[in-house]
């Protein structure tokens, strides 16, 4: 029976205008995306080109992520070129830092239309389902006959989200294909996978927001009210949730700023040549407390950092849009805990060589290793938080749905 | 009459339920972000003086002048306005090791954020069906029916919805300020105020015009479940998605040399190549000096240089002449090498104010970037704002210049024997970096192209939906 139902919204939505106007918006909005971030990470690739170390030279600088390019994350951050020198580690950002505009809007990418376009298309899709109907008249035809209320709900629910899903996969997999015959752009072997499991978790945070809509749909009696509600709820969990919660976490935790940081280092360095040259100690002793006391520096800030991090993970967490960012940039190698996986492997980097400097007879002559870095495995990724927040959206999904099966039970649909 | 329409609309609207909504969100939304908002200023304002406190007391033991520049470094305090405008404030900064990922992930709450997206988007959920829905429910056709004149309806319209609209947002506003009250210590001037007040205006200015854009949108359709998708189709475009876009396009319509490459290539001009030309013209001035005074092609060692020099002024002088073509070979080497530099690091910044500027202009397309530039700047939170820091920090520099110059000089008058570059010195005199914000006015005149722009918006939406109106079938 449920089928039949099912069958019955894939083709009203076929038929309807707003069909027509959400996927041409989202298909729009998905090639574009696509389009100007592979632009993008091209442009950053040509970047890594120049700054690649050549052989032998002290530099730590990780290409970046074809993945980005779905979800950009941190990968501008960790694709920054960190030359590590006996006194610290010398950053170089990309050409991104010439335009302030950039720091004005967010990233355009993949993850940004799922995340705030796709989510309300899928409440636009469900805010209707129930008191629509029941204000047409149609809902008390339909139940007129023997028809069990849960299938005309899961009817409802799969119509609207096949209607939902498929062209979104059509479109997102014909973007992905032409991204795919660019020659520039190589996509690592276990690359599609990442992307597979990131489209499933959109399929999820898509199921997320059509069971709110259909819950919130069944509580009403009007779809104007419903729609209201709606809109304000996607405002409240798409954008004030996660954002203010990182900074109700920095209430809570207290992490030195960036700037105290930096000028503790310049401090730091200014001292001990200072001292050097007024011939207290030599040297290599002068560079070990340089470098012990900037990875005392980087240490504390990491732990409180760290600290931070988890308690607004977990604050966020109240709202899916926070759970679906933190899971989907970890599973393509942009998020939080991949960023920090890197700095830490920097630091390893230049530590064995400031060991080898400082031990090598011939500072000139010692050739240094080349700096790799190899992302977290996706099982490492999965079991440090992604398949959590995977689940709890899962989770969430499918109790607002059984919500809405409990509030659809006892509607009234006179 | 057009007075009655217009009780009539805030009446609805205060009556109805997206009023009550859209009231409780901005009454929790607003106080709660600049209650957090404020406290982060306050710990701003404690780390900034704890920081000066900091180099105070470094600067009491290793002042000196070689390497000093790189530790006194000008320092942009928190803004008393981050208490309601983050704007560019968020601690990215990429070019350091230690930089704080967490903005980009999530862009901050702030009072732009509750007028760029909430209010925007309350103004269509109140207008959707301010024309397709009375058609709907048939009261159009009643209204229409008196001796009523259009244009008054469509004025009364806006105007009522408008108002029915703001209400809830600047009580929100109140409530907040409240917040910024009881907490002196963030320091709120006169200034600030007036700056709040044109931000308040430029809001009400684009919350109209989205009012207006709703109406137009609604007088186009005759469902106002259709109003209602067109209406958030423009919305996710115009707010959402060209804004973002904007600085995407700009790179592609003009596009910046990488900096990693410019800098790359002004150390190799400073450096390597800098020592090659050094070389070149050394030999090339020592050329006729070696012909003029053959003991200079002698390989003599350090103390019988030093014998001959003083035993023989001939010499003397032949050495003399040595230093000066050695010293003006790498002046002039420095110089043009320093120059190709300026040169390169100029067209680069030419090019990347090109970008910015043209970003800037593509994201206007859309009010929301409109507006957001128009509150930054005038809060001293935006692009207007960094530069002008700039400006303030290169006056600083060159005071300090000035300063270590002077400094130096008299150190060096007392005590030639020492090397004073290198020795700790006692600099409590020096000049202190001191930000204090631009001047209202310039601000203000910053912003107009905003406000222009804004009111323009608004003027054509009110145009169309007053044309759309006209040509509506009430039927």
């Amino acid at each position: 029976m449920w089928r039949t139902v099912a069958r019955k919204e894939v083709l009203a939505n076929l038929l309807s205008y707003r069909f027509y106007v959400v996927i041409l918006l989202a298909a729009v909005l998905v090639g574009t995306s696509l389009f100007v971030m592979a632009r993008d990470y091209k442009a950053r690739l040509a970047d890594y080109d120049l700054v690649k170390p050549g052989p032998g030279e002290p530099i730590a600088v990780n290409p970046p992520n074809p993945l980005s390019i779905f979800a950009k994350g941190l990968d501008e951050a960790m694709a920054r070129s960190f030359e590590a020198g006996p006194t610290g580690i010398a950053v170089r950002a990309g050409q991104k830092s010439g335009n302030s505009i950039f720091a004005f809007f967010p990233t355009p990418d993949l993850l940004y239309i799922v995340r705030v376009v796709l989510s309300l298309v899928a409440l636009l899709f469900g805010f209707d389902q129930i008191n629509r109907e029941k204000e047409d008249g149609t809902l008390r035809l339909v139940l007129a006959n023997p028809v069990p209320r849960g299938a005309v709900l899961l009817g409802k629910w799969l119509g609207n989200f096949v209607s939902l899903a498929v062209p979104f996969l059509i479109v997102t997999a014909l973007g992905v294909a032409v991204l795919a015959l660019d020659p520039a752009i190589g996509f690592p072997p276990g690359g599609i996978v990442r992307l597979v499991l990131i489209l499933a978790l959109t399929l999820l945070y898509i199921a997320f927001f059509l069971s709110l809509g259909l819950l919130v749909s069944a509580l009403t009696r009007r779809a104007s009210s419903s729609l209201v509600i709606l809109l304000f709820a996607w405002v409240l969990l798409v954008f004030v949730l996660p954002n203010l919660g990182t900074l109700v976490a920095r209430q809570a935790v207290d992490v030195p700023s960036v700037r105290a940081l930096s000028e503790k280092r310049q401090q730091i360095w200014t001292r001990e040549v200072l001292l050097r040259i007024r011939g207290e100690g030599d040297w290599p002793s002068h560079v070990k407390a340089i470098s012990a006391e900037n990875d005392a520096l980087e240490a504390d800030y990491r732990v409180k950092f760290d600290r931070l991090v988890r308690l607004a993970r977990s604050i966020n967490r109240v709202s899916p849009t926070a759970g679906f960012v933190y899971a989907a940039t970890e599973i393509a190698g942009t998020g939080l805990g991949e960023e920090s996986a890197l700095k830490k492997e920097v630091i390893r980097y230049k530590n064995g060589l400031l060991d080898r400097t400082l031990a090598s007879p011939d500072p000139g002559v010692a050739d240094h290793p080349a700096f790799r870095y190899a992302y977290r495995p996706l099982d490492r990724v999965l079991a440090e938080g992604a398949l959590f927040d995977a689940g709890w959206l899962a989770a969430a999904a499918v109790l607002l749905f059984a919500l809405s099966y409990l509030a659809f039970v006892r509607y009234d649909v006179r | 009459m057009f007075g009655t329409i217009v009780r009539k609309e805030i009446l609805g609207h205060i009556l109805s339920f997206r009023f009550v909504v859209t009231l409780a969100l901005l009454l929790v939304v607003v106080p709660v972000t600049t209650f957090v908002l404020t406290n982060d200023t306050l710990r701003r304002v404690s780390d900034a003086s704890l920081r000066r406190a900091e180099l105070e007391t470094y600067m009491r033991t290793y002042a000196h002048f070689n390497r000093i520049g790189g530790v006194l470094q000008a320092a942009m305090p928190p803004i008393p306005f981050h208490a309601l405008v983050r704007g560019l404030s968020a601690e990215v900064n990429l070019a350091e090791f230690d930089n704080d990922p967490l903005p980009v992930m999530f862009p901050l709450v702030d009072l732009v954020f509750v007028v760029t997206i909430l209010m925007s988007l309350a103004a269509l959920i109140f207008a959707y069906d301010s024309v397709s829905g009375e058609k709907e429910d048939g009261t159009l056709k009643l209204m229409l029916a008196n001796d009523l004149p259009r244009p008054v309806v469509i004025l009364a319209k806006i105007a009522g919805g408008g108002v029915s609209l703001l209400v809830p947002f600047l009580m929100s506003l109140t409530v907040g300020l409240l917040v910024v009250l009881v907490h002196p210590g963030v320091g709120w001037g006169g200034t600030d105020w007036a700056a709040l007040g044109l931000v308040a205006l430029g809001a009400v200015l684009y919350v109209m015009l989205f009012y207006a854009l709703g109406v137009f949108l609604s007088a186009r359709h005759h469902a106002s479940s259709a109003s209602i998708m067109t209406s958030l189709l423009v919305w996710v475009l115009a707010v959402l998605v060209v804004p973002n876009l904007s600085p995407y396009v700009a790179s592609f319509l003009a596009p910046t040399p990488s900096r990693i490459q410019i800098e790359r290539e002004a150390q190799r001009l400073g450096d390597t190549e800098r020592d090659d030309l050094g070389r070149k013209l050394q030999t090339e001035a020592m050329r006729p000096l070696l012909v003029r005074y053959p003991v200079l092609a002698e390989n003599l060692s350090e103390s019988d240089q030093k014998r001959l020099v003083e035993r023989d002024p001939a010499v003397r002088e032949a050495f003399e002449a040595r230093r000066k073509a050695v010293s003006e070979a790498w002046d002039e080497a420095n110089r043009i090498q320093s120059e190709k530099i300026v040169a390169i690091m100029g067209a680069a910044a030419k090019k990347e104010e090109a970008q910015t500027g043209l970003s800037r202009t593509i994201s206007m397309i859309s009010p929301l970037a409109t507006f957001t530039y128009l509150a930054t700047d005038l809060s001293s939170t935006g692009m207007r704002n960094e530069a002008y820091f700039g400006r303030l920090r290169g006056v600083w520099d060159r005071a300090f210049g000035d300063y270590s110059r002077r400094k130096l000089a008299e150190l060096q008058a007392r005590d030639p024997a020492t090397d004073w570059w290198n020795t700790a010195v006692d600099m409590s005199d020096r000049p202190r970096f001191e930000y204090r914000e631009e001047p209202i006015g310039g601000r203000v005149q910053a912003a107009l192209p905003e406000f222009l722009l804004l009111l323009g918006y608004g003027l054509v939406f009110f145009a169309l939906a007053y044309v759309s109106f006209l040509r509506y079938d009430v039927r």
